[in-house]
């Protein structure tokens, strides 16, 4: 790395008289530290300024000082809090069926069908090839057969899927596009316990099926699952570009509509997806963190 | 079941391998009709209809090549430079500076400042899209924060360009990057480092011969991700500069909600189709490597 | 840069000859914690010298001050007369074997082995040749092309022993090589390290904190404690005269009987008046007084005042297990064919060998 040279070879000493030395001067270390705290330092100012001037620009009533308006206006925008509650509950539903569908296999694969490992870890990144304005192209092209369906029963499904209120075709979507961060974590997870060795003690000690998979297989996968959960999650409540192209008006459409407007008020509402992000990323590290105390604790 | 793939059955629970034996099918059974319903079929739709040119006079649909060729010529052909340039540009910047971060938060040693900044790279890994996009507006736009502050308008400055793109990318590509090269980094043993330094080598030189071979099929994994990361990116660009710079997703999104032309889904398709291509053309690069740093780090 | 000339007129092992080296008054703290404090050894050419303590006595910062990799307080390290504490550890002309995974990953074992004189500029074939060379002395002949993943930990010890001689550094230093491989090839390796620090001659550190390791291994054994030098002495002055009560205990196996001190350093213990090795206490303390097993007889006796408690069988020598009628446990080794008298539950008295024996105070950790 640059700037950080070793220091000079010292002067010949040859046949001179070596008097006891004081306190060593320890320079190499030293610069290396600095160099360090210089990086971190000026990427620390590369994060930090854009809050910074966001959150300026959202108070900065011009000519008039300091207000709030734009905060006071957000929290009593029914638009605000209707999007932002649909993007919740999209968030959540996501996360349940993703949950409920890879666990499950993931389980099972691991115990019972090593061969199939594999396949379903590339079929879990497969989504990271198409990109979501592709997925939602094909989407889009799919859903345009409605009409042509109009006579059969799979018509119902389809209005189903798009319905205003609560879109279930999001869900689905995003399910997929979080396929890859859910099998990362729970990957990690299953690689971190052995789980076949786990199960087996656990039936061999009389244990059920259930309690089984109750006591022993989702404690061990607890932090994994949430920190699968919680990427997702986050993905779900800024996620723009499919919804928007579906024609759905989830926190992040509602952010674009209103920023034509209201710049002000929509720089709010990024800077209130950035404390939620923000906020969700600290409950998963607490989550994780506590874990690895108990860890230490009991080793 | 042949025998090698399971190690030979415990004889002291051979009802509970029977037990588990029959749950094991239904449990799977769900996963992979979820992916081939909700990707399977678009997916499919997408290869399938990117091929389907249809007549405009009778609105038939045909197999051809026109809508891959269309996707591939005019200002499609350079929406589609330019979203490799924007992507190429940002991956390389990004891992450059990720690794670089990366490395300081390994040298510092202190666990709380590696704590901040791993949540911290995490938050602003996730703060993409939309949100993104309004926070460089309300600092770099015309009426953005530091642009009034530092006045930059007179010097020619302009966040609805290729640079402020780049400029915005790097604000989730770079903590991105560095929590996924961090592992990578501290894959390189101290004890390697001083084994050089006792060979005669220098850093540069451990650098060098080591640490970068080494951390190669990372980095290169890493970059691998990033230009996915940028080249997928749409909402981003969407929001901040519309369709001022060129760039495939937002023809495609363009494309799909009519607001060119009607009845260009299949050119949409098509261009999708491209945007597949090329990310798998890139992964393709990536696996060889990841295998032989496997080997090394096993 | 004073390594560049020597390497191309230096041609085998045999002729690089050892240097001494020194540390004086040497002192490291890291934060609230001392380290070393206050640390002298001087090491003679070609003198293999063991670092022997338990775990956080110092041994191991001791060998990083050597090796360049940390810096000290105070003090300073002489290397062939030369004050060596600026210059870093790229220079210093070291070879250093750590206790695992040191080697490159990405170099086979013939790469790894000429890396310090790629470092230095010599060429592809000398590197080749070298690599070989060495590679056959450790005894691993014909794995060039191996990469570190595909030897076994024992193999890669050898290669990083084979990649520290290569530089014809001016001292050996060793961190707990074995430490992390089976018995029976650290017995092994041992003996080879041995006897390529003897033909070499190169003066060579080994930190370890196996005793058995630094007794077979070693010239001489430095055992530290809390950062400071307890004793350095060859391993049978160690073993029959420890300097303190902590070499004394924690280089073999040592008993403490309770004594009292009698007039004319004598000390009293199992019944017989025994010669106070060094200056005794006061008159009428009551101490320790250590014993090692060989060092106690046992006669089967009915009327004894202890009993067999448990016999071990280790070949030659039996171990019993005693317990005296006062409580006290004591180990003693005898001949094996003597012992046979001598089963669980025997009686038997216990007898001090004479000699000068050590004592210790009673109330230190026993």
């Amino acid at each position: 790395m640059a700037g950080l040279k070793a220091p000079a070879p010292p002067a010949p000493t040859a046949g001179a008289e070596q008097p006891a030395p004081p306190a060593r001067p320890r320079t190499a270390r030293r610069r290396r530290g600095v160099g360090s705290l210089f990086v971190l330092f000026l990427a620390a100012a590369y994060f930090l300024v854009p809050v910074a001037a966001s959150l300026w620009f959202t108070v900065d009533d011009a000519g008039n000082g300091i207000s709030f308006d734009a905060y006071a206006k957000g929290l009593t925008d029914d638009g605000l809090i209707t999007s932002l509650l649909t993007s919740v509950l999209l968030g959540l539903a996501t996360v349940a069926l993703g949950l409920l569908l890879m666990v499950p296999t993931l389980v099972v694969v691991v115990l019972r069908l090593p061969r199939l490992r594999r396949v379903v870890e590339v079929l879990c990144m497969v989504p990271l090839i198409v990109p979501p304005i592709a997925l939602v192209a094909g989407v889009s092209t799919v859903l345009s057969w409605e009409q042509e369906l109009a006579s059969t029963p799979f018509y119902r499904t389809f209005q189903l899927l798009q319905n205003r209120d609560f879109p279930l075709v999001l869900v689905l979507i995003y399910t997929v596009m979080s396929l890859p961060f859910l099998y990362r974590s729970l990957d990690a997870g299953l690689r971190a316990v052995d789980l076949r060795t786990l199960v087996e003690a656990s039936r061999s000690l009389g244990a059920s099926r259930t309690a089984t998979i109750c006591r022993v297989v989702v404690p061990n996968l607890r932090s994994s699952v949430v920190s699968g959960a919680v990427l997702s999650l986050a993905m779900v409540l800024g996620e723009y570009t499919v919804a928007t192209v579906l024609g759905f008006e989830p926190f992040a459409v509602w952010m674009v509509q209103v920023g034509e407007y209201e710049a002000q008020l929509s720089v709010a509402a990024a800077m209130l997806s950035l404390l939620l992000t923000w906020g969700l990323l600290l409950l998963l590290t607490n989550i994780a963190g506590g874990r690895a105390r108990n860890r230490r604790t009991t080793a | 079941m042949p025998a090698s793939t399971t190690p030979p059955a415990t004889p002291i629970l051979p009802r509970v391998n029977r037990r588990l034996r029959r749950m094991r099918w239904p449990a799977v059974v769900p996963f992979f009709a979820f992916l081939a319903v909700c990707f399977g079929i678009p997916a499919g739709t997408l290869a399938y209809q990117a091929f389907m040119v249809v007549d405009p006079a009778t609105g038939e649909s045909s197999p051809g090549l026109d809508n891959v060729s269309t996707a591939l010529s005019g200002a499609y052909a350079t929406g589609l430079l330019g979203s490799v340039r924007l992507s190429l540009l940002t991956a390389v910047l990004a891992t450059v500076l990720g690794a670089v971060i990366a490395q300081a938060v390994v040298n510092s040693r202190r666990s709380a400042l590696r704590k901040a900044i791993v949540s911290a790279s995490g938050v602003f890994a996730n703060f993409s899209g939309a949100p993104l996009a309004f926070a460089f507006i309300a600092t770099l736009g015309t009426t953005g924060t530091v642009t009034r502050l530092l006045d930059l308008s007179r010097t020619g400055f302009s966040l609805y360009t290729f640079t402020g793109l780049v400029l915005a990318y790097l604000y989730f590509m770079v903590p991105l990057m560095v929590v996924t090269i961090l592992p990578a980094l501290d894959g390189i043993r101290v004890q390697w480092r001083e084994a050089a330094a006792s060979c005669g080598a220098t850093r540069g030189q451990f650098w060098r011969h080591v640490g970068l071979p080494v951390l190669t099929p990372s980095l290169l994994g890493g970059a691998v991700l990033m230009f996915g990361t940028a080249f997928a990116s749409h909402a981003t660009a969407a929001v901040m500069t519309g369709s001022s710079v060129p760039l495939i997703t937002i023809q495609i999104a363009n494309a799909l909600s009519g607001n060119v032309l009607v009845g260009q889904e299949n050119l949409a398709l098509a261009m999708s189709l491209n945007m597949v291509v090329i990310a798998l053309l890139v992964i393709a690069v990536q696996i060889p490597l990841q295998r032989r740093s496997n080997r090394w780090l096993a | 840069m004073t390594s560049n000339a020597p390497i191309a007129k230096r041609r085998t092992a045999p002729d690089a000859t050892g240097v001494p080296v020194t540390l004086r008054g040497v002192r490291r703290a890291f934060g609230r914690t001392t380290a070393l404090d206050g640390l002298d050894l001087d090491f003679a050419p070609g003198e293999l010298v063991a670092l022997l303590g338990p775990s956080g006595c110092g041994k191991t910062t001791a060998l990083r001050i050597l090796a360049g990799f940390e810096t000290a307080d105070e003090g300073e390290v002489l290397m062939d007369g030369e004050d060596v504490a600026d210059v870093p550890a790229n220079r210093r002309d070291i070879g250093m074997v750590f206790q695992s995974y040191s080697l490159f990953p990405n170099m086979t074992a013939a790469e790894n082995v000429g890396y310090g004189m790629r470092v230095r500029g010599a060429g592809r074939r000398e590197r080749r040749e070298r690599a070989a060379e060495l590679l056959a002395l450790v005894g691993l002949p014909g794995r060039e092309g191996h990469y570190p993943h595909q030897l076994s930990g024992g193999q890669q010890q050898r290669v990083a022993l084979a990649r520290a001689l290569a530089v014809r550094p001016r001292v050996l230093l060793f961190d707990e090589p074995l430490s992390a491989l089976d018995a029976k090839v650290r017995l092994q390796l041992r003996e080879e390290i041995r006897r390529i620090q003897l033909e070499s001659g190169i003066t060579t550190v080994f930190v370890t904190h196996d005793q058995e390791e630094a007794l077979s291994l070693a010239d001489r054994v430095a055992v530290m404690r809390d950062g400071r030098l307890e004793q350095c002495a060859p391993p049978a002055e160690l073993y029959a005269r420890p300097a303190t009560p902590f070499v004394a205990e924690f280089v073999g196996t040592m008993n403490r009987i309770p004594g009292t001190v009698r007039g004319g350093g004598e000390v009293e213990a199992l019944g017989r008046r025994l010669p106070v090795h060094g200056s005794a206490p006061a008159e009428g303390t009551e101490v320790d007084v250590l014993l090692r097993p060989e060092e106690i007889a046992v006669r089967a006796a009915a009327d004894g005042t202890a009993t067999v408690q448990v016999a071990t069988f280790l070949g030659g020598l039996t171990r019993l297990g005693l317990r005296t009628e006062a409580g006290l446990e004591v180990k003693a080794d005898l001949p094996s064919r003597e012992a046979a008298a001598l089963a669980p539950g025997a009686r038997c008295t216990l007898v001090p060998h004479d000699g000068a024996v050590l004592v210790a105070d009673r109330s230190a950790a026993g």
